[in-house]
C-alpha cells in the first residue's frame, strides 16, 4: 500500500462540558466513558483516536449510534474542534489555520454531504449543485455548465430549474452529491450520506457512488451505521465503539479475523459469501498439478464461486488477474471462509 | 393618634417626625374625614390599615405620602425633559418629514392615478386579480362615501410607519437572534410596550414633543406596532435548520454569506408574518392616535364619541374594518407566495 496519506489523525480526544481540560486529565489516566459522566459529568466524545486516511480511498467509519462517528467526521473540517490531538491535511496542520485558512480549506478543498440533504430550499437545484462556487463568488453563469454536467452525471437531467421539496429523499441526496462534487474538492465527507432513504434507493446510491469513485478517485471519508454499506463501499474500515476504535483495516481482514467480541457480534448477521472476494480466500499458485474446474477474477465474491462450482467442494479454481494466473481457489478453503468466525467458538467458551 | 405611632416611637424616630411637617398636599380621604371631624383611629385588630405610605404618613409626618412618589417622577421628568427633546427632537425629526410627505404625496396625488397605483403593488405583490378586484372594490367603495380622504391619511400613515418599524425591527431582531445576552435585555422591553396600555405611553410623548407636529403619533404608532417584527425576525433566525448551516459552514460560508444567502430567506416566512402583524398594530393604533391630532379615520371615530354621533362613528369604524380586511389580505397572499416557495 504506497499510497499518499491525505489526512491524518493523531491522539484525537473529544469532551464534551464545561471544562474538558480537567475531564481529559481523568480520561488520559484511563477512566471510562459511564464513569466520566457520572462522576466528572463530562461526555466522552471521542477518545485516542488515530486513523489514517489515504489518498482516493473510501474510508468508512462504522459504529452504532453515539459510538462518536458523526463527531469524528466533523472533526476533519472543524465543525467541531478537538480537546487534544492534531489533524493533518495534505500534511498541514488544521488546528494551526487561521479563521480565512480553514474557510479556504472548506471551500476548496473538502465538500460534504449530509444525512438529512441540507439543501436551501429557496434556490433552484441548479443553484444548490453550484452553491460551493457560489459561496467562492462565482455567478450562475460560470459554474451552470460544470452544475449541469455533475446533475446529469447523478441521473437529474431535466430538474434543474426544480426546487428541492419538489424532488423525493434520493432525488435530493443526488442533488446533495452534485453540490459536493461542483465544488471539486479532492476530499468528500459523507454523512451517513444515504441513512434517510430506503433501502433500494439506498443501494442505488450506493452503485452510483462506487461508479463514480471509480472514474474520479476522490479521497472519501464515509460515516454509517450500515454493516453491509461499509462493507460494500469501504477500502479501509474504522470500526468505532464508545468513542474508541475497535479495529481498522481492510474489510474483508476484519471479517475473517474479528479482533473483539463487538464486532463478532456485528458480523454475525452478515451473508459471508456475498462480502468476502476470492483475493481473501485463495492460496498461492500451485504448480500446474492440480485440475482447475475454470477461471475466476480475484475480485468475484465467493457467491459467484459457490453458483459456479454447484456446490461440488472437491473443486480448485484458478484465479486469474489481467489473464495472469495469481493463484488458486480450493473450495475446502472457500467452506472454511464461510464458517461462522472462528472467535464465536471464543465467545461461547468465555460465557461458558 | 395614628395606628402606627408606637412604631416610630419605638425606632426613636419621633424627633425626625416632628421635624418634617406634612408638605404635602392634604388627601381626598383627609379631606373628607376632616368634614366628618371623626379620626381614623381604628377600633380593632380587624381594621388595622396596611402599613402603607399613607398610613404611615398619619403617624409621622416627615414620612412621604404616595402622592409624592408620582409628584417625583412626574417632576424628574419635567426637570430632564427639555434636554431629553433636545436629543429626540433632531433625532426624529425626519419622521415629522416622512409623515407629512407621505400625507402630502397621498392627497394631492388625483385619485385617478394613487387608485391604479395602489393596485398595482397589491397585483405585484399577490399575483391574484381576485384580491386586486377585492381591493379596488373596496376603495371605490371607502370613496364612494366620500370617505376616501380618510382612509388615504390613514394608510400613508400606515405605510410610514410600518415601513420604519421593519428598517429598525428586521436589524434589532437579527441582532437579538445572534446574542443571547442581548436577548435577555430586549424581550423585556418589548413585553413593557406590548402590555403597556398604548394612552399611557402616549403622556409622556405630549410632554416631550409638540402636539402639532406629526412625528408624535409617528413615534407611538412605531412603538407600540414594532414588537411583533422584531420578535418574529429573532424567532425566525432562531429556527433555521440547524443542519443547513452546518452546511454553510461546511462550504465555508462567511458569517456575512450566512446571513443573506441562509438565514435571512429562511427565516422570510417567519418575518413576514411579523410585518403583517405590525401592520395591523399600526392600523390599531393610528386610531388611537388620532387623539394626540393623528389625522385620518380615527378622527371620525373621536368625533362620533365626542359628539355621540352614531352614524360617523359607525360608517369610519367600518372604513377601518375594510382597511383592515385589505392590509391583513394582502399581507398573507404575499406571505402565502414566499410560504410556497419555500416549503420544505
Amino acid at each position: 500500500m504506497a499510497k499518499n496519506i491525505k489526512i491524518s489523525i493523531r491522539n484525537l480526544y473529544k469532551i464534551f462540558g464545561p471544562t474538558p481540560d480537567v475531564a481529559l486529565e481523568y480520561v488520559r489516566k484511563g477512566m471510562g466513558k459511564a464513569d466520566l459522566l457520572e462522576q466528572q459529568r463530562h461526555v466522552l466524545g471521542l477518545r485516542d483516536i488515530n486513523v489514517d486516511v489515504h489518498d482516493g480511498e473510501i474510508t468508512v467509519i462504522m459504529g452504532l449510534s453515539g459510538s462518536g462517528k458523526s463527531t469524528l467526521i466533523r472533526h476533519l473540517n472543524r465543525l467541531i474542534d478537538p480537546t487534544a490531538g492534531e489533524i493533518r491535511v495534505d500534511g498541514e496542520d488544521i488546528m494551526s489555520y487561521t479563521e480565512e485558512q480553514l474557510r479556504k480549506l472548506r471551500r476548496e478543498r473538502m465538500s460534504m454531504v449530509f444525512q438529512k440533504f441540507a439543501l436551501l430550499p429557496h434556490k433552484t437545484v441548479l443553484e444548490n449543485a453550484g452553491m460551493a462556487k457560489d459561496i467562492r463568488g462565482y455567478t450562475t453563469s460560470d459554474f451552470e455548465a460544470d452544475a449541469r454536467k455533475w446533475l446529469a452525471r447523478v441521473g437529474l437531467e431535466g430538474n434543474e430549474y426544480q426546487y428541492p421539496h419538489q424532488l423525493s429523499g434520493g432525488m435530493q441526496q443526488r442533488v446533495g452529491i452534485a453540490r459536493a462534487l461542483v465544488s471539486d474538492a479532492p476530499i468528500m465527507l459523507m454523512d451517513e450520506a444515504f441513512s434517510a432513504l430506503d433501502p433500494l434507493i439506498r443501494s442505488d446510491m450506493q452503485d452510483l457512488l462506487l461508479e463514480l469513485q471509480e472514474e474520479l478517485k476522490k479521497t472519501i471519508v464515509f460515516i454509517t451505521h450500515d454493516l453491509d454499506e461499509a462493507l460494500k463501499l469501504a477500502d479501509h474500515l474504522v470500526i468505532l465503539k464508545d468513542g474508541e476504535v475497535v479495529q481498522q483495516g481492510d474489510p474483508q481482514e476484519i471479517l475473517l479475523n474479528p479482533g473483539d467480541p463487538y464486532i463478532v457480534d456485528f458480523i454475525s448477521d452478515i451473508n459471508r459469501a456475498r462480502v468476502l472476494r476470492v483475493r481473501s480466500v485463495m492460496s498461492p499458485p500451485d504448480d500446474g498439478d492440480a485440475t482447475f474446474a475454470g477461471d475466476i477474477s480475484e475480485k468475484d465474491n465467493l457467491e459467484s464461486v459457490l453458483l459456479k462450482s454447484e456446490g461440488d467442494m472437491s473443486l480448485n479454481f484458478r484465479v486469474v488477474r489481467n489473464d495472469q494466473h495469481v493463484g488458486t481457489l480450493h473450495m475446502k478453503d472457500l467452506a472454511r471462509a464461510l464458517v461462522p468466525t472462528a472467535a464465536s467458538a471464543d465467545r461461547n467458551k468465555n460465557a461458558a | 393618634m395614628a395606628t402606627y405611632d408606637s412604631l416610630f416611637s419605638s425606632l426613636g424616630l419621633e424627633q425626625w417626625c416632628s421635624e418634617g411637617k406634612s408638605s404635602g398636599p392634604m388627601s381626598m380621604a383627609d379631606l373628607l374625614n376632616k368634614n366628618k371631624g371623626e379620626s381614623a383611629e381604628p377600633a380593632s385588630i380587624w381594621e388595622l390599615p396596611f402599613p402603607s405610605m399613607d398610613a404611615l404618613n398619619e403617624s409621622c409626618a416627615a414620612f412621604p405620602q404616595s402622592r409624592e412618589l408620582t409628584k417625583g417622577l412626574e417632576q424628574g421628568f419635567l426637570a430632564i425633559k427639555d434636554s431629553l427633546s433636545l436629543v429626540l427632537d433632531p433625532l426624529t425629526q425626519p419622521l415629522s418629514w416622512f409623515l407629512d410627505g407621505a400625507l402630502y404625496g397621498m392627497l394631492n396625488t388625483p385619485w385617478w392615478i394613487v387608485i391604479p397605483l395602489l393596485l398595482a403593488v397589491v397585483y405585484v405583490v399577490t399575483k391574484s386579480w381576485k384580491l386586486m378586484l377585492f381591493v379596488g372594490g373596496s376603495i371605490v367603495l371607502l370613496a364612494f362615501i366620500d370617505h376616501y380622504d380618510y382612509a388615504m391619511q390613514t394608510l400613508a400613515i400606515i405605510f410610514v410607519c410600518a415601513f420604519l418599524c421593519v428598517l429598525l425591527g428586521v436589524p434589532i431582531g437579527i441582532a437579538m437572534a445572534r446574542s443571547n445576552s442581548l436577548q435577555r435585555m430586549i424581550i423585556p422591553v418589548l413585553d413593557m410596550l406590548q402590555t403597556l396600555p398604548p394612552f399611557v405611553y402616549l403622556i409622556p410623548l405630549i410632554f416631550l414633543f409638540s402636539v402639532t407636529e406629526s412625528k408624535l403619533y409617528g413615534i407611538a404608532i412605531i412603538l407600540y406596532a414594532i414588537v411583533p417584527v422584531i420578535r418574529l425576525t429573532n424567532l425566525g433566525i432562531r429556527l433555521v435548520d440547524k443542519d443547513v448551516i452546518e452546511a454553510a459552514d461546511a462550504f465555508g460560508m462567511t458569517p456575512r454569506q450566512k446571513l443573506y444567502k441562509v438565514q435571512i430567506p429562511l427565516a422570510l416566512p417567519n418575518i413576514m408574518a411579523g410585518v403583517n402583524q405590525t401592520i395591523m398594530m399600526s392600523l390599531a393604533m393610528v386610531v388611537i392616535a388620532s387623539l394626540v391630532s393623528a389625522p385620518g379615520l380615527g378622527v371620525l371615530v373621536l368625533r362620533g364619541i365626542r359628539n355621540l354621533e352614531l352614524g360617523v362613528g359607525l360608517v369610519s369604524g367600518l372604513g377601518i374594518v375594510i382597511l383592515a380586511v385589505i392590509l391583513d389580505r394582502v399581507t398573507k397572499a404575499s406571505l402565502a407566495r414566499i410560504n410556497v416557495s419555500q416549503k420544505q
